[in-house]
């Protein structure tokens, strides 16, 4: 866990906006994505996704970037081994290794342009979610919904406990470099060790001890979590149905449009 | 494991959704009724699913849509039965989409299967049996936690399989390359996670085996020996 996208979502501009009109915009962007047969609609939605969540949502671009490259070069080698092994017919290119030969055929090659698009175009809708809501608002938006209170509780309690083992982890690991734990690596392997058996241990306790002191102010259960009145504003509903009605038409209309 | 946003193409996800959805209702109610009758529980439940979201985000770049990394998840099938630890598989995986972008939304149905629900059945049936036939607790926590890890990491192969068949062998030979790419990170990475949940486990018998007791983990008596095996 190398950042914590909470952080920028706490400070961004777009925070503050209705959570259901986010919600239902990441919704409509993963949902056509995944379903549209040509890869040039997802595509679409990415672009506009990291657009609106560098300028409206004004998270730094390098950032984004740098946490973009992450999942994308996971997709980028997966996509190169299904444009490989995947797709029949006739090579585009080929060449032989050890006597067997590795080609690309053209079903392959759309086939891993379709699923990079999507990837991508799912991805970057995640997060422009992750980067403008934090969760603590999406625990109003789980209020709302039905779902009985021990679930939400326990989700709750995860997400505060999330930061419990950060916190623990951090504390030990700390400790110990300050006592040379870290100096080669076999004193590195013992200390892992330790840090790895003590920190559910010592979690634990802190969480107990967090639970306590909660009930002893009279918790039973149910936090109650201030949901904000946000209306949706005309300006945003007409952007919104802007890029709405944008994606659908280049939809209908890109759906028999392959690249190769 | 941790399929990524979009690369399920459409029957799929859809499937995947369908599967899980029945288990997780099942699984909130048992966490209703755990809850509501001992509330006690709560900080452990919560915990063991923090557990679960920091060992399955240590990820290791793993090729073909998904990555590589432990799962965490036996330690709660052991603990909790494998309904209450879907439901915590859930809560994580809806955690990292949200704030790590790892996994995905449409593809959340499908880690669920695998991640959530399939590897943790295994893992508490394998303990359940193992504990009746009178293995070591320890070997059986450790071996169960490997399992579920193994598991997890078969039924994602062949979630992938399905999706993207070879065009000339057919769905197993898509499924032996799958799990063979997966297979070698992932029998490294499950053993040393048993280790560490059996370890892990020790310190619970040690510190706080009443916890154990009362969740029919274990009988008094057979604390009792393993306290005994201790000294």
């Amino acid at each position: 866990m190398a950042y914590i996208l909470d952080d920028y979502a706490i400070l961004s501009p777009l925070r503050t906006k209705n959570n259901w009109l986010k919600l239902s915009i990441v919704a409509f962007g993963v949902l056509i994505g995944v379903s549209s047969p040509s890869p040039i609609t997802p595509f679409l939605i990415a672009v506009c996704m990291s657009f609106a969540t560098i300028f409206l949502a004004k998270i730094p671009a390098k950032f984004y970037f740098k946490i973009l490259s992450v999942p994308a070069g996971f997709v980028l080698v997966s996509v190169i081994i299904i444009a490989f092994f995947f797709g029949g017919g006739t090579y585009l290119f080929s060449f032989d290794v050890f006597g067997y030969t590795l080609g690309v055929s053209s079903s392959g090659l759309s086939m891993a342009l379709l699923v990079l698009a999507r990837t991508l175009g799912g991805m970057s809708c995640l997060f422009f979610l992750s980067l403008t809501t934090p969760m603590v608002e999406l625990f109003s938006v789980l209020k709302a919904t039905k779902f009985p209170d021990s679930f939400i509780e326990i989700a709750m309690m995860m997400y505060r406990y999330i930061f419990v083992f950060l916190d623990v982890a951090m504390g030990i690991r700390n400790a110990q470099t300050m006592r040379l734990g870290y100096k080669d690596f076999r004193t590195s392997f013992r200390s892992m060790v330790m840090l790895g058996t003590n920190l559910f241990i010592r979690s634990w306790e802190q969480g107990e001890k967090l639970y306590l002191s909660m009930n002893s102010r009279c918790y039973d259960g149910k936090l109650i979590v201030f949901d904000e009145k946000r209306p949706v504003k005309a300006s945003e509903f007409l952007l919104t149905s802007l890029y709405f009605s944008f994606i659908i038409i280049m939809f209908y209309y890109t759906r028999g449009i392959f690249v190769v | 494991m941790h399929i990524f946003e979009g690369f399920l193409p459409s029957p799929w996800w859809q499937i995947w959704f369908v599967v899980s959805i029945p288990v997780i209702l099942f699984g909130m109610y048992q966490l209703n009724k755990l809850v509501n009758e001992r509330r006690e529980v709560v900080p452990l439940l919560a915990v063991a699913g923090a557990f679960i979201f920091v060992l399955s985000s240590l990820k290791l770049p793993s090729v073909t849509g998904s990555s590589s990394h432990p799962t965490g998840t036996g330690l709660a099938a052991i603990l909790f039965g494998p309904a209450i630890t879907a439901v915590l598989g859930v809560i994580v995986l809806i955690y990292q989409t949200l704030f790590l972008a790892h996994g995905g939304l449409t593809t959340l149905g499908a880690n669920t299967v695998s991640m959530g629900i399939i590897g943790p059945l295994v893992a508490f049936l394998f303990y359940k049996a193992a504990s009746k036939a009178g293995v070591n607790f320890y070997l059986n926590v450790f071996l169960a936690t490997a399992i579920a890890d193994w598991v997890t990491y078969v039924v994602t192969s062949v979630q992938l399989a399905l999706a993207f068949p070879h065009p000339e062998g057919g769905v197993l030979v898509s499924l032996a390359g799958f799990a063979g790419i997966f297979a070698t990170t992932q029998v490294p990475l499950a053993i040393l996670e048993g280790a560490l949940t059996a370890l892990i486990m020790k310190y619970v018998v040690q510190i706080k085996s009443d916890v154990l007791v009362d969740l029919k983990i274990l009988t008094p008596e057979a604390v009792a020996k393993l306290k005994e095996g201790m000294k």
